[in-house]
Formats: C-alpha cells, sequence, structure tokens
C-alpha cells in the first residue's frame, strides 16, 4: 500500500505539471464569438467579491497537505477549476472538459475530499427556468467526472440557477462568469 | 323622512369585539327599481364619496375619518370599475337628500351616486354606517354598518369597499386579499406578505438562507427553502406559523404549486439532472413523475379545476409553455411566439394563463387565451415576470425591474392598465401571488 501510494504520488506529479502546461495554453485560444467568451482570467467586470480564482498554477498537489488546511482555506485556494457554460445550455464546452479532467485527477489523489457541485446561471432568463438549468449543469458536470473515474457517491448537486451570482454586471464577462458549475469541497 | 326610516331599518346592530372589526352582515334590500351594474361595458360608474363624518375634534379626523376616507376612495378607484369624482367640489353641510335641489347639488359634481358615510367614535371604538344612494332617483341601494377598534378603521374601509364592488359587480372584492411575495430586503430573501395594495408587509420566514417561489392557497403557503443547504419543499400557514418541510426524495424541489384542493404539490424535481415535473402530496409521500422526456421541465401551474397542470418545457430548444393532464398524459404545446416563455400562472376562471414571455430584448408578461391561442402582451416597461392573478381574475400581479431594483407592481389583466407599484425601499421584491 505505501509503494502504491508513493506511485500515485509520482502519478499526481505529473497530471499537476501536464495540467500546468495545458492551462495556459487553452488560454492563448482567442475566444471564437463574443457570445462564448471564455471565463475572463483575470479581472471581473463588476464590482463584485465572488470571482473566480485565479488560472495561475495552483497551489502544487504535492506539497499542498490539504488535511492541515481548514475547509475555508481549501477552497479559498481554489484546487479544482470551474466548468464554464454557453448561454441556457449545459453541455460541457472543451474548456470545461480540460478543467475538470485536471479536476479529476486532484479528486483521485485526495479521495477521502467530498465535494458540492453548484450550478449556477447568469441573469438574462426567467428565474424558475434557471433553476432547472443549473441542476442540468451541475450534474453534467458531475456525470464527466464520473466518467473520468471519480466515485459519484463523492459528489452531491444543488442549483442555485441566478440566485447567487459570482458577479453583478450586467455585461457578457460577467455573464460568463455566472453561467458555471462550481466546486465547494464538504469534507477532506 | 322616509327614507331616512328605511335607512334605519336595513341597519343592524353588532356590538365590537375587543380587538377585531366586526361587520354586519345584513343584507342591503336594494331598493326595488334600481338595478345598477358595472363593469364589462369600460364605462365607469361615477361616485361621490366625500369624506367620513365624524364629530370630534383634529384628532378623531386625522386618526379615523381621513385614513377611513382615503383608503375607501383607494380602493373603489382600484376597483377598475367606478370613478370618483373631485372631493373639492363636494357641496358642505347636510347630505340629507330630501328634495330634487338636494340631489342636484351632488349630481352637478358628476356622480351618479353619492356614498354616504358617518361615523361615531366611543374610546377605542367606532362604528361606521354607510348609506349608499342612487342620485336621480334619490333611492337608497345599499346600507349597512360597520363596528370595531378605531386601529381597524382602514379594515373597515376595505370591508365596505369589498361590498360595494359586490353590489354593482356581483364580483368578489379584493381589498381584504394578500399578496405573498420573496423579498432580500432583510438581507437572505424570505417569504413576506402584505395587503392587496402594498399596505403592512410582514416577514413570514427566518430561514437566513434562500426562500423561494412561494404559491398560496386555501391557507396555506408552500416554498422553496435552501435552510438546510438543499432546497426543500416547506409548507405554513398563510400567516407563517406551522413551518413543515416536506420530503419529495428528489434533488431541485423549485417552483411547489398547491393543487386546488390543497392536497397535492406539483413542482420541478430532477433525479440526475433531468428536470421534471413531479407531483407529491402535501401530507407528504406519494411522489409520482409526470413528464419523462429529457428536455427540461420546470415551473409547473394547476388548472383551477386541479385537471390540467401547465408548465414550461424546452424540448423544443427554447423554454415553451405545455399543458398536459395532471395525470401526465397529453401533453401539447401552448406557445409558439417568442423564444423564452416560462412561470405560467393559470386564471381563477381557467380560461387565461399568463406568463413571462421574451422575443428579444427584455420579458414582459403575456396572457393567453387558452382555447384560441390570442395572446396579448401586458407590458413594455422594465424587465417583467413571475405573473399571478388576483382572486377576481381581474388583476395581474407581477415582478418588474425598472432601474436598480426589482419590485412587486399590479395591473388590469384585460389589458395592463392601471400599473401600480405596491413595494419599495429597500432590497428586491419578486415572486409574488396573491391569496384569496
Amino acid at each position: 500500500m505505501r509503494s502504491f501510494s508513493r506511485n500515485s504520488t509520482l502519478w499526481l506529479a505529473f497530471f499537476a505539471a501536464a495540467a500546468l502546461v495545458f492551462v495556459p495554453a487553452c488560454k492563448k485560444k482567442p475566444p471564437t464569438t463574443t457570445e462564448q467568451a471564455r471565463p475572463p482570467a483575470e479581472q471581473p467586470s463588476g464590482p463584485e467579491t465572488r470571482v473566480p480564482p485565479p488560472t495561475s498554477p495552483a497551489p502544487s498537489t504535492i506539497e499542498g497537505d490539504i488535511t492541515s488546511q481548514s475547509l475555508e482555506e481549501i477552497n479559498r485556494r481554489g484546487y479544482l477549476k470551474d466548468a464554464f457554460f454557453d448561454y441556457d445550455k449545459a453541455d460541457l464546452r472543451d474548456d470545461a472538459r480540460a478543467a475538470l479532467s485536471a479536476d479529476a485527477q486532484w479528486l483521485k489523489s485526495h479521495p477521502s475530499v467530498q465535494f458540492l457541485m453548484e450550478g449556477h446561471c447568469d441573469e438574462r432568463g426567467t428565474s424558475e427556468y434557471n433553476l432547472a438549468l443549473g441542476d442540468r449543469r451541475a450534474n453534467a458536470t458531475r456525470e464527466y467526472l464520473a466518467s473520468l473515474g471519480v466515485d459519484a457517491s463523492r459528489i452531491r448537486t444543488v442549483s442555485y440557477g441566478k440566485e447567487r451570482p459570482f458577479c453583478n454586471a450586467s455585461t457578457e464577462d460577467c455573464w460568463q462568469q455566472n453561467r458555471r458549475a462550481h466546486f465547494l469541497i464538504t469534507a477532506k | 323622512m322616509r327614507a331616512f326610516s328605511r335607512w334605519l331599518a336595513v341597519l343592524a346592530f353588532v356590538p365590537a369585539a375587543a380587538a377585531q372589526t366586526q361587520t354586519t352582515p345584513v343584507p342591503a334590500q336594494p331598493g326595488p327599481d334600481i338595478v345598477i351594474k358595472v363593469g364589462g361595458t369600460g364605462k365607469r360608474l361615477p361616485l361621490a364619496v366625500p369624506d367620513l363624518l365624524a364629530p370630534g375634534l383634529a384628532a378623531v379626523q386625522a386618526r379615523i375619518a381621513q385614513p377611513f376616507s382615503a383608503t375607501l376612495r383607494s380602493d373603489l378607484e382600484y376597483a377598475g370599475v367606478f370613478v370618483i369624482t373631485d372631493p373639492v367640489h363636494y357641496p358642505s353641510g347636510s347630505r340629507e337628500l330630501a328634495t330634487p335641489q338636494d340631489a342636484d347639488r351632488w349630481l352637478g359634481t358628476g356622480a351618479e351616486v353619492l356614498v354616504d358615510t358617518r361615523g361615531d367614535v366611543a374610546g377605542d371604538h367606532v362604528s361606521i354606517e354607510a348609506r349608499v344612494w342612487d342620485l336621480k332617483s334619490r333611492r337608497m341601494i345599499f346600507g349597512r354598518r360597520y363596528s370595531g377598534g378605531v386601529s381597524y378603521v382602514e379594515r373597515i374601509a376595505h370591508t365596505l369597499a369589498n361590498d360595494l364592488v359586490k353590489e354593482f359587480t356581483g364580483k368578489t372584492g379584493t381589498f381584504l386579499s394578500t399578496i405573498v411575495f420573496v423579498s432580500d430586503r432583510d438581507g437572505a430573501k424570505e417569504i413576506y406578505a402584505m395587503d392587496f395594495d402594498g399596505r403592512n408587509p410582514r416577514r413570514l420566514t427566518t430561514h437566513k438562507s434562500l426562500a423561494l417561489n412561494p404559491d398560496a392557497r386555501g391557507g396555506k403557503v408552500v416554498f422553496t427553502s435552501y435552510v438546510h443547504r438543499f432546497p426543500q419543499i416547506w409548507i405554513m400557514a398563510t400567516d407563517g406559523s406551522g413551518q413543515r418541510e416536506i420530503s419529495t426524495g428528489v434533488e431541485l424541489n423549485a417552483s411547489p404549486a398547491l393543487s386546488p384542493d390543497g392536497s397535492q404539490i406539483a413542482f420541478a424535481g430532477s433525479a440526475k439532472g433531468n428536470p421534471d415535473i413531479y407531483v407529491v402530496n402535501t401530507s407528504g409521500g406519494g411522489l409520482r413523475r409526470l413528464t419523462s422526456t429529457h428536455a427540461l421541465e420546470a415551473s409547473p401551474d394547476w388548472s383551477p379545476t386541479g385537471r390540467q397542470i401547465a408548465y414550461t418545457s424546452d424540448q423544443t430548444g427554447t423554454p415553451q409553455i405545455w399543458v398536459m393532464d395532471a395525470e401526465g398524459t397529453g401533453a401539447r404545446r401552448l406557445t409558439y411566439a417568442g423564444n423564452w416563455n416560462d412561470e405560467v400562472a393559470w386564471s381563477p376562471k381557467g380560461d387565461r394563463i399568463a406568463f413571462a414571455c421574451r422575443n428579444e430584448g427584455d420579458f414582459n408578461i403575456c396572457v393567453m387565451d387558452v382555447a384560441s391561442g390570442r395572446t396579448v402582451q401586458l407590458t413594455s416597461e422594465g424587465s417583467n415576470g413571475h405573473p399571478a392573478w388576483s382572486p377576481d381574475g381581474d388583476k395581474i400581479v407581477y415582478q418588474s425591474r425598472r432601474g436598480g431594483s426589482t419590485q412587486v407592481y399590479t395591473m388590469d389583466s384585460a389589458d395592463g392598465q392601471n400599473k401600480r407599484q405596491l413595494t419599495e425601499g429597500r432590497g428586491n421584491s419578486v415572486q409574488p401571488v396573491w391569496v384569496p
């Protein structure tokens, strides 16, 4: 068991490195249309505070001993990258799949972690429909993680529709930030 | 003199209870030859509604006469079938209609009917007599006495206004009805209630998380609460008492709608990310799924007979309003115009549906005649949503975002006229529903 665990640590290092290479590579792709703008990297356009975690490398999964951190701190550090969606869609885009692939590796290396996938929507639709749309987004993410080998029993989903926006400006940048499935780690 | 003695005959005295409005349910006994019915023709009946005559000091005027008369006039204007002639032109002095000349002084103001109210104050109690006269014939067509604590003087005015609407239109007035809604004025979104005109707002929940999408019927309110992190359906009385969670066994638990008999709740539920319409017993248990598409179904509402459920489905690519039997069979699409229709509400008679509609730009409120499919858009300003019907079907209450915040408004359901803003101030007020 000990050697296995060591092996998996090595694997982890590999994947973490791969993820670090992969994510910036993705970023260089220009947005295809303004409608499908990628999640803004640095600054949110609105004055709100709940911006997505920075896309700079997360604290290394090797040295990131989460057992010594509070749940709040773990969530604040943003080890897991959220998945972003197109308007009125719950299909996973390429950038979402890339983020979730890296997330899956981290999750498999931290098998005791339990987490919540929160489905969020932008402000433009009606609130009741958006609650159902957020449910689809959260579950699309859950299913994809499960397909990558993350035990589905670790994942719970909740939809907030457009009730808990990350950003409050009426701009496409802000709407894109709000169309997401967001990770919340609930047990480490 | 004759008229006055008849007035006395019609009145009945009911002793006032300590802290509640007492009305005397005495039949009005309208005069035999006078039939005044309004509504439906578009013509509004002109009323003279002079101030309540109440002997007493300025304090009595301020505490009783002014709030009573202001409430009564406001209600009667709001009913949509009366017009109040300008009080500035009302004759002073005696209101007796002993001679044709007495009536002419009122007819000269443009009024056809005089609503004469007189009050007596004794300690903490007030007794108010209402006499309603057809001015041309000088016949009394309505007479009733109301009494109660002085702090309930506005309730007395609402009760009288309801009685007058009933007298002239045959419909039940809405002036003692309640609107339940969601507001974040105190921080988290909670369920609130207020009078039909926006007065007396009061908070019903303190869940300090998210309380959403109330529906109300038969003295009960159902809503969705995130108080235990995952959304669940809750039920309570319209005063907020007796709050209880209803376990469904599925996720999402959004947009609960009470069946007309109150025994069941339709809602948007989800198992593994496929939102469908479900029904659960109000007592808990009996869960069944009514829709089984791979598309998204949400936001159900029962027809007034309980035989059908209207809801939103995106199975054609955009959110549209559909209807099915309450067993889940016979689904058919109702809306074809626009690229986003949601939040359907069935009219009390069942002949119309109201919903949030969008083609381009902002959302509006649309009303469709179910049989013909004919649809009218009732709003054109702001971003509007979540319509609900008044108990008599004459009004629609809805949310509208204009400027920075979203507030609750009402308008006439026939043509969108008489828009009134009911809430204001801190925060947003949304998702209103009208409780009979």
